[in-house]
């Protein structure tokens, strides 16, 4: 595996800034944070009255259920459509541009600290 | 005075202008305010003019109508405009005329098309955007890019040639050249019909969209981004508008791509495949045809074409400071390019319209009208279409690039005019969806509607914020599909990989017939050639029998015979 040299000390302020994502335990409370979002959302429901245009709509929570639902069918059919469509990356050989690198000459790659 | 002058010329004409005194001035920052200039001259010009026709020209009999100048052409010129200014100040660093000439004229194009009042200068602006464009997937100068830029050409050129059959059956038919609203009851409009779909990635018709943005220069995409299906929405908006078979293609258009742009590694495949669903949208909205629908078509591919801008610029940006655009070699960016980050994200909260951003007061408008018209099943997934937005762009994009797993990489931050050209579009996304009213002014009817009410806040963060709570858990669980160095095959794979395969095999089995038949016949004949000599040959026995004067006679009588057939021919 590829060693990381990281010399989070350079990085620019708004990267370090963001970087509390990846401290441990973050990632939890991010978790739990938007927990707390979807209730909040849930909760939304009983401060207005809806006026759906179809009987569905009228349910409460349904834009919750079917946000989730639906997320999760896309997903596994996603999922399943891959191991139908998936290919080696150079299946196009020569006339695609999957398997090529882009060329150098057109790009600036530099690391942050050069 | 110097507005009467600039009324005068055709907007197209301006960029084609534009274009030529590019080529004249000397690369640097003077040619690239010539570039940022173009489009800000074209926007006063159409914002001043008012509405109206304005530029005819006599053509073979023909009155060709270059500036018609309407509600509906209105907001696409503008928006247009904005996207080559917005494109070229992202390309402030090229140094490529090929590039920076093609831009101007695939804009002006573009714009002409969309100014066209009749069909055969539709035509003619229809073809010329695929001619400018294809040089911004050629300019990779890659053997990849060369025959993917070919594919492209092949597709955009047969669109216009549908066109222009479809057109000449309609003068036929009517006697009219006219672009207005058409009926799907001839041969005629299912031609053109069939070409503005091609355009337009029709679901099967749409493999040229995946197959030639991420093939073209990392500037080039972002330009291609904007125009061509944006027109190719104008056109059926302006020709097709409440044909019902639009909300079906529409649907199928928006669904059948997220699928897809799951698995996708190629995250400049992954925005190609989500403008594919976002085209949708607007083409469920002409299908619909309603004034709310149609300001909801427009409305969308103004916002669109500014939050697709911006995905398009920052995975671009990543791509020039990295080399790649691959999911499985990125993440973790967020650490070096903080900025393009946030960027990044402001398009991927806009494409999935998260309150306050654009999107979500442009795609609720397509969403009520397709309500209001009480089509569920349509509206359903449409609205599952939404949650696959999210999941694609609004969730793939940034978080596989940015944070996800950590791909080692320390790349410096973009340029700065790639995070001034960012930050402008980040800035637009976030103004048009903070005050709607701005873009309600200009769509082409008025616009009774309120998309801030508590009931579409509450009902689209549900959606949104649950359908995230089901990503967080299925990638924590490891069910995500991960991210991996493939190919995924789509339709294209018939016209690419299995037509020349069975002619491959055809031809194999032609010509093996051949060499047998060729075989066999040899023999043969070498055969009867051999057995004659033998019986018949100087040698066989028989020549000894001749006499020396059955020659002569033989030759005389060819000769008499040949006199015979020249006398008489």
């Amino acid at each position: 595996m590829k060693k990381i040299k990281d010399s989070s000390a350079d990085y620019p302020k708004l990267g370090k800034l963001i970087s509390w994502v990846d401290k441990p335990g973050s990632n939890q409370k991010i978790f739990y944070i938007l927990i707390l979002l979807c209730t909040a959302s849930f909760g939304l429901e009983w401060t207005y009255e809806k006026h759906a245009y179809f009987e569905i709509e009228s349910y409460k929570g349904f834009y919750a259920f079917y946000g989730f639902i639906v997320f999760s069918v896309l997903i596994f059919i996603a999922t399943l459509l891959r191991k139908i469509v998936k290919v080696r990356e150079n299946f196009y050989l020569e006339k695609s541009i999957d398997s090529e690198s882009y060329p150098d000459d057109q790009i600036q790659r530099i690391d942050h600290d050069a | 005075m110097m507005l009467d002058f600039l009324h005068q010329i055709p907007t197209a004409f301006l960029f084609f202008g534009a274009a030529f005194i590019v080529m004249l001035l000397p690369q640097g920052n003077i040619r690239n305010i010539a570039l940022l200039g173009a489009p800000v001259i074209a926007a006063i010009q159409v914002w001043t003019l008012g509405m109206g026709e304005f530029y005819t020209i006599p053509f073979f009999g023909f009155d060709l109508e270059l500036m018609r100048l309407d509600s509906l052409s209105r907001i696409f010129v503008l928006i247009f405009c904005l996207a080559a200014f917005l494109g070229n100040l992202f390309a402030w660093h090229l140094r490529d005329t090929v590039q920076q000439v093609s831009a101007l004229a695939y804009a002006g194009s573009a714009i002409g098309a969309a100014l066209s009042g009749d069909m055969i200068a539709l035509f003619f602006y229809w073809e010329a955007t695929a001619i400018a464009s294809v040089f911004l997937i050629w300019a990779r100068r890659t053997e990849g890019s060369y025959w993917t830029g070919m594919r492209y050409l092949i597709i955009q050129i047969a669109s216009g040639v549908i066109l222009i059959a479809g057109v000449a059956f309609y003068y036929h038919d009517t006697g009219s050249i006219e672009f207005d609203k058409m009926e799907l009851n001839s041969i005629a409009t299912w031609l053109i019909f069939l070409s503005f779909g091609m355009k337009c990635a029709f679901p099967l018709l749409h493999n040229w969209l995946q197959d030639s943005y991420p093939a073209a220069t990392i500037t080039g995409t972002v330009i291609l981004s904007a125009f061509t299906t944006k027109l190719a929405v104008y056109a059926l908006a302006r020709g097709f508008a409440g044909t019902e078979i639009l909300i079906y293609i529409g649907t199928i258009m928006a669904l059948f791509p997220i699928f897809f742009a799951e698995i996708e590694n190629d995250l400049r495949r992954v925005l190609a495949y989500s403008l594919n669903n976002q085209l949708g949208f607007m083409v469920v909205g002409v299908g619909i045809g309603t004034e709310l629908a149609l300001n909801g078509t427009a409305s969308h591919a103004f916002a669109h074409i500014l939050y697709k801008a911006l995905l398009f610029m920052s995975v671009g940006a990543v791509m020039f400071r990295t080399g790649t655009s691959k999911a499985s070699e990125l993440g973790g960016l967020y650490k070096t390019m903080p900025k393009t980050a946030i960027f990044c994200l402001i398009g991927a909260a806009s494409i999935s319209a998260f309150p306050l951003f654009s999107g979500f007061i442009t795609k609720s408008l397509t969403l009520s009208a397709v309500a209001k018209e009480h089509y569920t099943y349509i509206w359903l997934a449409l609205v599952f279409a939404s949650a696959g937005v999210l999941s694609h762009s609004g969730i793939k994009i940034p978080f596989f690039t940015f944070f996800a797993h950590d791909s080692g990489k320390r790349p410096k931050e973009a340029p700065f005019h790639m995070l001034l050209a960012m930050g402008l579009t980040a800035f637009l996304c976030i103004f048009i969806g903070v005050f709607p009213n701005f873009l309600y002014s200009i769509l082409p009817y008025e616009v009774n509607y309120q998309p801030y009410t508590m009931e579409h806040i509450a009902g689209q963060l549900q959606l949104l914020l649950f359908a995230l709570l089901a990503f967080a858990i299925i990638y924590r669980r490891g069910l995500h599909p991960p991210e991996i160095r493939a190919v995924n095959l789509d339709s294209d794979v018939i016209y690419r990989k299995l037509i020349p395969s069975i002619f491959v095999y055809f031809a194999f089995i032609v010509s093996s017939c051949f060499v047998s038949i060729n075989k066999l016949s040899k023999s043969i004949f070498s055969d009867l050639v051999s057995k004659l000599n033998h019986s018949h040959g100087p040698d066989s026995s028989r020549a000894a029998s001749w006499p020396a004067g059955a020659m002569v006679i033989s030759i005389a009588a060819l000769l008499g015979l040949s006199l015979f057939v020249i006398f008489f021919s």
